[in-house]
């Protein structure tokens, strides 16, 4: 059975193929489209999907949309009328919004691909992120948590789901807690509170909020309440993201926590307003993980499974993953690589196959490497128009020549295979260096990244070595296969992996196994025995404000306009030459 | 028409806080702009144009950075808080050349909508500078993205030339129908947006009023904290509700 799985029109669109209950390709349309969270119909990720697998439109038994978009609408309206007057200005917007491509799905689908309209199916929002946490999660029954901003009315949902002996599985959300109430809106409004982009700049909160104290707490805790169940509210008259396109917080908000810090104002942790700024990353950091911890420390007695798998936007938060996982009780915390919307693609298609056609389960790859693959000829031969020393190594000189160029403090672009499906570069599109000093970090993010110098690298180690350099938990190897966790270095480390510790003295690890990335895993043995620590600098191969490269042109670009000293895709490696040729063309031409 | 515009630019440039706010959304452009030049760089099978597209889009990269730090600055030094000036949460990643689909689009077309793109943006840049001349920071940036826009105006046209021997004059002049089309569009666009804004409020204060009381009557109702599911459970899989 062919079943297509589609998330799009809010952000970070994506499409999946299962074929026979096993994910065959899943990409995001930003990888192929070239714009970072691309919200539009991903029509291309859709066909490279279909190509890959040689299927087409007419061979597809079904196509599967992530969420309800009617019910969406609603949500919307209903959100309008409720707080009727205020929200006068932000109701054309929403509705001029919702009535474009959002709401006819179906006719949407049915006309692009061309399926009938009896094929075209729906799952909840939060159906699909719990379908993508636990159909892809190596575990037979587990408990289920998924949070995230908000789908149709939901924005945190907990139950359970099973694979059983025979085949059949069944999945069972049990409660959740509606819109505006929301952990996901909640730390998005002190996102866009930070000055920082909401939808993309969340991880930056997280970085900044180890700099901080979490003397706001109790400020915090005035804007979300819990409640006798267990569950919380949020205090509206704190937030405007109900009546307001434009504002998320209100002015009350502002009276509460000071004025919102500027997005051009640099963050300057010696001042009282850069300590305020961490001191609210701190604080809504510390309430979302005590709360998400209650949560889930109740799903674990009602349950009584030791098996969580959570999605969701929040499940990329990796150091509420760690405390979950070191206190919730439970034994092992499964995050997909793609909790978030783009996932949903994944867990549509899933979802629809297990429980709307019954079909037996079966294990799904245990990788997140389903999109495109690089080829190292174009590389080659773009790389020699242009003037570049161009390289075809075997594999052993390939290793050894790129572990002696990060020894000696170059950093390589890495391309290597099929593209990671999900945000994280996990290996196969990645930017190494090593990892040693902090004069590292500071020249990753002021000459390639371009981004906040309290931003931290992640490390990627084999996971047999993990433990020797790393704190992990039980279960924390698990956490650290899709960088899902942030776990201590061991202070014996820190000092030698500067670069790579953050100011709290933890990591967002990668423990990578061999069979999940072969060629970065004797990468990091050739670098270890060079340097005696083998850890690399794993950071996703961008620029700030662009996806990760899919194609090895993109590749290509992306090292000839930053400070990457080598590029490697295949068997090709490519350096730069003395004198840079973009010069004296440019010279010819003023 | 800018010239003609010249006493809007003057006042435009000569408060401190549009200064800056224009300044910030050159940025913008210049950085979105870079992008899609880039994607050009990456599509094309011109080896040389390649090169001169990768070129042009580290220059518009660069002018990105500058212009943004020095609005930043101006920012710091105007000491003005945020709320006043942007309440906007701008995403990155946007185009700037949203009327150029790279994709697909022939190398003639896109070169001569660069070079017409390009020539109207020297021409507008070299007001500004005129008018910052009380700015040396300011004036310096303009007088170095005025040297690469030289750069970017004669490869255009040369390469144009090229690639399209015979129809290069004609690729210019449809670039430059092209680009007052486009106003013409992104004017009815906006008048559109305008006249269905109106319509859409009059119809909130008009017919929505009933609704909005019953619709806060049930809200009172929903219980804060847990909600059970059922209703999504129940939903056939083929129902958008």
């Amino acid at each position: 059975m062919k079943i297509l799985g589609i998330s799009a029109h809010y952000h970070d669109s994506a499409a999946a193929l299962v074929v026979d209950g096993v994910p065959a390709a899943a990409v995001q349309q930003e990888r192929l489209s070239r714009h970072k969270h691309d919200a539009g119909f991903p029509l291309e990720a859709i066909e490279w999907c279909l190509d890959h697998a040689g299927v087409t439109t007419a061979d597809l038994d079904a196509v599967v949309f992530y969420e309800r978009s009617m019910l969406k609408l609603e949500r919307i309206l209903m959100c309008s009328l409720r707080s009727f007057p205020r929200s006068w200005r932000s109701f054309p917007h929403a509705i001029r919004n919702s009535l474009g491509e959002k709401v006819w799905v179906r006719g949407i689908i049915a006309s692009y691909l061309g399926v009938p309209r009896r094929k075209i199916f729906f799952t909840g929002h939060h159906a699909s992120h719990a379908a993508a946490a636990f159909f892809t999660a190596p575990t037979r029954r587990a408990a289920i948590l998924t949070a995230d901003g908000v789908g149709e009315w939901a924005t945190l949902t907990v139950g359970r789901g099973e694979r059983g002996a025979g085949g059949a599985s069944s999945l069972s959300l049990t409660r959740e807690i509606r819109f505006p109430h929301s952990l996901g809106m909640l730390y998005s409004t002190f996102t866009a509170y930070l000055g920082f982009p909401v939808n993309d700049g969340e991880y930056k909160v997280m970085g900044l909020a180890a700099y901080g104290r979490p003397t706001l707490c109790d400020a915090v805790r005035r804007v979300i309440r819990r409640t006798a169940d267990g569950g919380f509210t949020l205090v509206p008259e704190y937030f405007e993201y109900q009546t307001s396109a434009s504002r998320s917080f209100s002015p009350a908000f502002v009276d509460l926590f000071g004025p919102p810090r500027h997005p051009y104002d640099p963050i300057d942790l010696e001042s009282s307003d850069g300590r305020r700024y961490a001191d609210c990353a701190a604080s809504v950091q510390r309430v979302l993980e005590d709360t998400l911890l209650d949560i889930a420390r109740e799903l674990r007695r009602e349950t009584g499974l030791p098996d969580l798998c959570f999605g969701g936007g929040v499940a990329l938060n990796g150091v509420a993953n760690a405390r979950l996982l070191a206190e919730s009780g439970f034994e092992r915390v499964f995050v997909p690589p793609a909790p978030g919307d783009a996932g949903c693609a994944v867990g549509a298609a899933l979802y629809a196959d297990r429980l709307y056609f019954k079909n037996a389960d079966r294990d799904v790859p245990d990788h997140p490497f389903m999109g495109p693959g690089v080829d190292a000829d174009e590389l080659a031969r773009v790389a020699r128009d242009d003037g570049q020393r161009v390289e075809a190594l075997d594999e052993p000189a390939l290793l050894d020549r790129v572990a002696d160029d990060l020894a000696a403090g170059r950093i390589v672009g890495w391309m290597d295979g099929a593209t990671e499906f999900g945000p994280r570069a996990l290996g196969h599109r990645s930017i190494l260096a090593a990892p040693h000093s902090a004069e590292m970090r500071d020249r990753l993010n002021r000459d390639i990244k371009s981004r906040e110098e309290f931003r931290p690298f992640a490390p990627v180690v084999p996971a047999e070595d993990a433990g020797r350099y790393f704190e992990l938990p039980p279960g924390g190897l698990r956490l650290a296969r899709f960088m899902s966790g942030v776990f201590p270095v061991r202070s014996e480390w820190r000092a030698r992996l500067a670069a790579v510790t953050h100011v709290d003295g933890t990591a967002r690890v990668q423990a990578l196994d061999r069979e999940m990335a072969p060629r970065l895993y004797a990468l990091l043995g050739a670098y270890g025995r060079r340097s005696g620590i083998p850890v690399l600098l794993n950071t996703s191969f961008n620029v700030a404000g662009e996806p990760i490269v899919n194609r090895a042109i993109e590749g290509y670009s992306t090292y000839r306009r930053c400070g990457i000293d080598a590029l490697v895709a295949g068997a090709t490696l490519v350096t730069k030459p003395a004198v840079p040729r973009a010069r004296s063309m440019k010279e010819a031409y003023s | 028409m800018d010239r003609v515009l010249r006493p809007v630019h003057r006042w435009v440039w000569s408060d401190t806080g549009r200064r800056v706010r224009k300044l910030l959304a050159f940025a913008e452009v210049e950085t979105d702009g870079g992008r899609d030049i880039l994607r050009a760089a990456e599509v094309t099978p011109d080896p040389l144009l390649r090169r001169l597209y990768l070129a042009h889009a580290i220059d518009e990269l660069h002018h990105g950075v500058l212009f943004r730090e020095r609005g930043a600055e101006l920012l710091r030094e105007r000491g003005g808080r945020a709320g006043a000036l942007f309440n906007g949460n701008p995403l990155p990643g946007g185009h700037g050349l949203d009327d150029v689909s790279i994709e697909g689009e022939a190398d003639a077309r896109l070169l001569a909508f660069l070079h017409v793109a390009e020539k109207a943006a020297a021409g507008r840049f070299t007001i500004y500078r005129d008018l910052v001349a009380d700015d040396p920071p300011t004036h310096a940036i303009f007088e170095e993205i005025l040297r690469d826009e030289v750069f970017h105006m004669n490869y255009t046209y040369t390469q144009l030339a090229r690639i399209s021997p015979r129809a290069y004059r004609r690729q210019v002049w449809l670039a430059r129908a092209s680009r007052v089309w486009k106003r013409l569009l992104r004017l009815a666009a906006a008048v559109g947006a305008l006249m269905g804004s109106a319509f859409l409020t009059v119809l909130y204060f008009v017919v929505l009023p009933p609704f909005a009381w019953w619709a806060r009557r049930a809200g009172r109702r929903e219980p804060a904290g847990w909600a059970p599911i059922s209703a999504q459970a129940d939903a056939p899989p083929t129902s958008q509700y």
